[in-house]
């Protein structure tokens, strides 16, 4: 062999030298075998956790929400699955490409898209909403796309869309949903939970570029109940509309209807003036007053209409009967050191004439008949100053005042419905007591709720108090057939089937001129038929120009006369042609402004402390840039009640910052972080 | 002289070793990679150990002698080859370390060029008259190495290049250069140490960033660091059950089935197979040096010295840097990496020990 011999010299070798290379060994290898110890055995589930949590996004599939309906099965919300668009910005191959076909696709700005693109790619974010609720065309178009192109950063995840077929016609009722899907206004925000239903979880395995290979449903979502509402939406949309007209026709800043079934309790419609569009999102803050049920949130002083709890209340105490004679005093009445007008002189009326012409002074000469504390405890018993529980949100409970805190003159204030404050559903229910033979029904708005086929829960009836004798109701029906007859109301006969109701014509009180205006709560609240009372209406327009009998009256007539056909209430008289309407002189039962003490003057109050300004109770502070807890706190100093949207800055508020706080308003505040 | 080499005396154990972690490394190549681009890279592999075990037998076979004699020549031909891929050289994941044969098959020259330096020093060491190797043999092997290992540098790839180092210097260890010489050689490695900072491309300062601190990029530099750590860790005790939702798979783990196919292996087998894992390559080694001592004469054992540290070196730093406690350098896991360059040089290596061996039991 080659040069063997050669190699056989050299240094010896020095394998005691090999030690250190071994300790060395050994060192770098305890080392190694420590960072695994710590790595698979200390840090394992940390690390198992950051394998998952880059792999595995899990999400949230809404459950469907639950439809709401009306009492006819038709739909008033329906829920429309959709999807929401997102892409993963760390995953977009060019920010050109990702600007085009998204813009394209789903018809948005290039410009701010590319912005938000920018900024989220800036800061490494691993999620971008591009758009929520896409069509159902847009979402097969960006569908196709993808295929054909395979974006792996392109995502879809499950959306739903809230639809209201009935729109603004029902839309206070029903309510509305916050972009979350989260019911905020209505029968959506009071039966939230159980139209919710429960999400259903999904994960989806993606690798390091984005591309999707598993979606695992880890649990189904669980629809919501569906509710069944009292309300009929073809009655509903009578009232909406003759509300609306009449409002529009008078300049009216509020208004609203509602129509009750006397035994039930069953709200057939609720309607509310100014009115506001549901689908529309998101809703502009500067119209919040819009969504304002003003049927149940917004109280009023009633006036006239309240002359039919005192004169029930007297004929019930038997202090009076409805021919009892009551002295008039000629039109002027001194009580007190107070003057009381009645707007035409009577000498005598007899108890149903005064209810019937409405006079002033005579429902005050029942009313001392009456004394007070029995008139307070009719007031209360008929339901005032309390909230009717029909089971929406922000519903008022109006107010009456504790009788210690009644002044000298208070019950002739109350008697012809000042100084006290109710809303038109309170109304309602007050009439449908005399309507229900002198049961007070209990206002019932859910009719069912339940699964979608079959399995109904279906929601009882529930009993109300007996507020005055049956015998008092029959001859209360009869006295108020009479108004409609020949008296203020005579605008609100029906054609075909009789009716009976009572005015209102509440003079607003103006704090700035700190007098009456000639803007009127105009109210008429009746039933029919008189027989047989089957539906109560009760209308209120907030600032008419003209008198309940003149503003509102028509409208119950329209309201009254399509819900009964409707109801298929067969006619209790013949049909004729409509009567003349009276002079307008005749239907006028406006309590005098001298009469009643300003509304909201607090009995304890001291005349000093509101010498600085012309509205002597407190005024509504402006709320808006404030944090919510200094908001919240300041409502609570002012004991006002407060409806929450959204949290952190107040951004819209109402009633406006310097309008008079009157009591029994609630404060809506609109927050967003 | 009588020719007695059988295969009966190949070195069973190591054989047996590094067939099994090939093959470990090629079932780990397959599970890493499978449902992504590199899906066909495991049989791509087990064709390369296969020819490794064909080249490894033929080498063994051949008495170690030859490749000493013929050492210059490996040598020179190796330096032309770098020197090739540096004008003809594909270029891949920036840098130019390859030279297409066509076929798909790319030659890394640089691998080769690890047997030509092995033979070389164990050549020029056996020559030595002296009884210690001297300032000048330092001198010599320094420069006979500086410059493969240069134009390794000039692809770039460092980790290369400080694997050659290692070969000279673990032999002039054991062919008994004086202390005083390390130390010397010590302190000289700290001075340049600092200085060869600035000599650092800006990818390599930052792969040191990585090491030092992952989180500082975690999308970038530090990306591989963080997510071959979490692939480890992911492992536990006994590995993680099933692969369809493991690091490699999902490919957060960049190349798992190259540079770090011991981060998808400790992923799959857990601590209990990185320790197996680690103890054959430790008994690899052992094997490696026993028969550096048994060797006939100088050259073999320089030669078994060589193969046995430069593969020390390779795992050292590989399974270093998979557990995120050396910096990343482009080295792969010998035995267990993919690339067909990597794995037939080191089966070729493999030979070259079997070969010493075999000559142990030739009588001359």
């Amino acid at each position: 062999m080659l040069g063997t011999d050669a190699y056989r010299s050299g240094p010896s070798p020095h394998w005691e030298r090999f030690l250190v290379v071994g300790a060395a060994v050994a060192v770098w290898s305890s080392i190694l075998v420590a960072r695994l110890v710590y790595l698979q055995v200390l840090a394992h589930h940390e690390c198992a956790r950051l394998v998952h949590s880059q792999s595995i996004e899990y999400f949230e599939v809404p459950g469907l929400r639950g439809e709401i309906y009306d009492r006819t099965g038709r739909p008033l919300a329906l829920s429309i699955p959709s999807e929401t668009v997102y892409v993963d910005p760390r995953h977009l191959p060019s920010l050109d490409e990702a600007v085009t076909v998204l813009a394209t696709h789903l018809k948005l700005d290039p410009e701010t898209l590319r912005q938000r693109l920018q900024r989220a790619r800036s800061v490494r974010a691993g999620y971008l909403r591009i758009k929520r609720r896409i069509t159902a065309e847009e979402a097969q178009a960006l569908r196709r796309v993808n295929q054909r192109s395979k974006f792996p950063w392109i995502h879809f995840e499950p959306d739903l869309i809230r639809v209201y077929p009935s729109g603004a016609t029902a839309a206070h009722v029903v309510g509305t949903v916050n972009d979350q899907n989260q019911g905020d206004s209505g029968i959506e925000l009071a039966l939230d939970q159980e139209l919710s239903g429960r999400p259903g979880e999904r994960s989806v395995l993606r690798d390091a570029r984005g591309q999707t290979l598993e979606v695992l449903e880890l649990s189904h979502p669980v629809r919501g109940q569906d509710i069944g509402l009292t309300i009929d939406a073809r009655i509903q949309q009578v009232a909406h509309e003759a509300l609306k007209r009449a409002a529009e026709q008078w300049q009216c800043q509020r208004g609203s209807v509602v129509v009750m079934d006397v035994a039930s309790g069953d709200v057939l419609a609720l309607a509310s003036y100014p009115e506001f569009d549901p689908n529309r999102r998101p809703f502009p803050a500067s119209e919040l007053h819009r969504r304002e049920n003003n049927a149940v949130a917004a109280p009023f002083e009633p006036g006239s209409v309240f002359k039919v709890v005192t004169i029930a209340a007297a004929l019930d105490q038997g202090v009076v009967s409805p021919e009892t004679p009551i002295d008039c005093h000629g039109g002027v009445l001194v009580l007190r050191g107070r003057r009381i007008h009645d707007v035409h002189a009577y000498g005598q009326l007899t108890v149903e004439n005064v209810l019937a012409k409405s006079s002033n002074i005579g429902a005050i000469q029942v009313a001392m008949r009456l004394t007070e504390p029995k008139l307070y405890e009719y007031v209360v018993r008929f339901g005032f100053g309390r909230r009717t529980r029909i089971g929406l949100p922000a519903e008022s409970p109006g107010r009456v005042y504790p009788l210690e805190r009644w002044g000298a003159t208070s019950f002739a204030s109350v008697a012809m419905g000042h100084e006290v404050m109710a809303t038109t559903l309170q109304l309602a229910v007050a009439v449908a007591t005399v309507a229900n033979d002198g049961i007070r029904p209990v206002p019932r708005l859910v009719l069912w709720r339940g699964m979608r086929e079959g399995r109904r829960e279906q929601v009882p009836i529930l009993e109300g108090p007996r507020v005055i004798r049956a015998e008092t109701a029959i001859t209360m029906r009869r006295m108020m057939e009479q108004v409609v007859l020949r008296g203020t109301g005579q605008a609100a006969r029906l054609m075909g089937y009789t009716a009976a109701g009572k005015t209102g014509s509440a003079q607003i009180y103006d704090p700035g001129a700190r007098r009456y205006t000639h803007r009127y709560n105009a109210s008429f609240v009746g039933f029919a038929p008189v027989i047989r009372p089957r539906i109560v209406v009760a209308v209120t327009l907030n600032g008419a120009p003209r008198y309940g009998g003149v503003v509102a009256a028509p409208v119950f007539r329209e309201v009254a006369q399509a819900a009964l056909q409707i109801l298929g209430v067969p006619p209790d008289v013949p049909v004729e042609s409509p009567p003349q309407p009276p002079p307008e002189q005749e239907l006028n039962d406006v309590a005098l402004a001298s009469v009643a003490r300003p509304p909201m003057d607090s009995p304890s109050q001291e005349p000093e402390q509101a010498e600085s300004v012309a509205w002597f109770g407190p005024r509504t502070p402006s709320f808006v840039g404030q944090h919510l807890r200094a908001a919240l706190a300041e409502c609570t100093r002012l004991g006002v009640e407060v409806e929450l949207r959204g949290y952190g800055r107040v951004r819209a508020q109402s009633p406006e910052a310097g309008a008079p706080l009157l009591p029994g308003t609630r404060v809506r505040l609109e927050c967003s972080p | 002289m009588a020719q007695a080499r059988s295969l009966r005396d190949l070195d069973w154990v190591l054989t047996g070793l590094a067939l099994g972690l090939a093959l470990c490394g090629v079932w780990h190549i397959a599970t890493a990679t499978e449902g992504t681009q590199w899906a066909s890279a495991w049989w791509r592999q087990g064709l390369w150990v296969g020819a490794g075990l064909m080249g490894m037998l033929l080498v063994a076979r051949v008495d170690y002698h030859r490749w000493v004699d013929q050492a210059w020549a490996w040598y020179l031909l190796s330096l032309v080859g770098l020197a090739l891929v540096l004008v003809v050289g594909r270029e891949a994941y920036g840098a130019r370390r390859w030279i297409p044969l066509g076929g798909g098959v790319h030659l890394q020259v640089a691998e080769f060029t690890k047997l030509a330096i092995i033979v070389v020093v164990a050549r020029y060491l056996a020559e030595l008259r002296t009884p210690c190797a001297q300032a000048i043999d330092v001198a010599k092997l320094g420069f006979i190495v500086g410059i493969p290992a240069a134009l390794v540098i000039a692809e770039p790839d460092l980790g290369t290049a400080i694997t050659y180092g290692s070969i000279p210097l673990a032999a002039l260890f054991v062919a008994r250069l004086p202390a005083r010489y390390w130390v010397i050689l010590g302190v000289a490695g700290l001075l340049v140490l600092p200085a060869s900072w600035w000599m650092l491309r800006d990818y390599q300062k930052q792969r040191i960033y990585a090491f030092l601190n992952p989180s500082r990029d975690p999308l970038g530099s530090g990306y591989q660091v963080i997510q071959s750590r979490i692939a480890v860790g992911s492992g536990g005790l006994f590995g993680a059950e099933t692969s369809q939702g493991s690091q490699a798979r999902l490919q957060f783990l960049p190349v798992p089935h190259t540079d770090f196919i011991f981060a998808a292996y400790a992923e799959q087998r857990g601590f209990v197979g990185v320790v197996l894992a680690l103890a054959a390559y430790l008994l690899l080694l052992l094997r490696i040096f026993e028969n550096a001592q048994r060797a006939p004469d100088r050259a073999g054992m320089y030669l078994c010295v060589g193969v046995g540290v430069l593969l020390l070196c390779h795992i050292v730093i590989n399974v270093g840097m998979v557990v995120g406690r050396m910096p990343v350098t482009g080295l792969p896991l010998p035995l267990m990496s993919y690339g067909g360059s990597s794995a037939l040089c080191v089966f070729l290596m493999l030979g070259l020990v079997n070969s010493v061996r075999l000559q142990t039991f030739v009588n001359t």
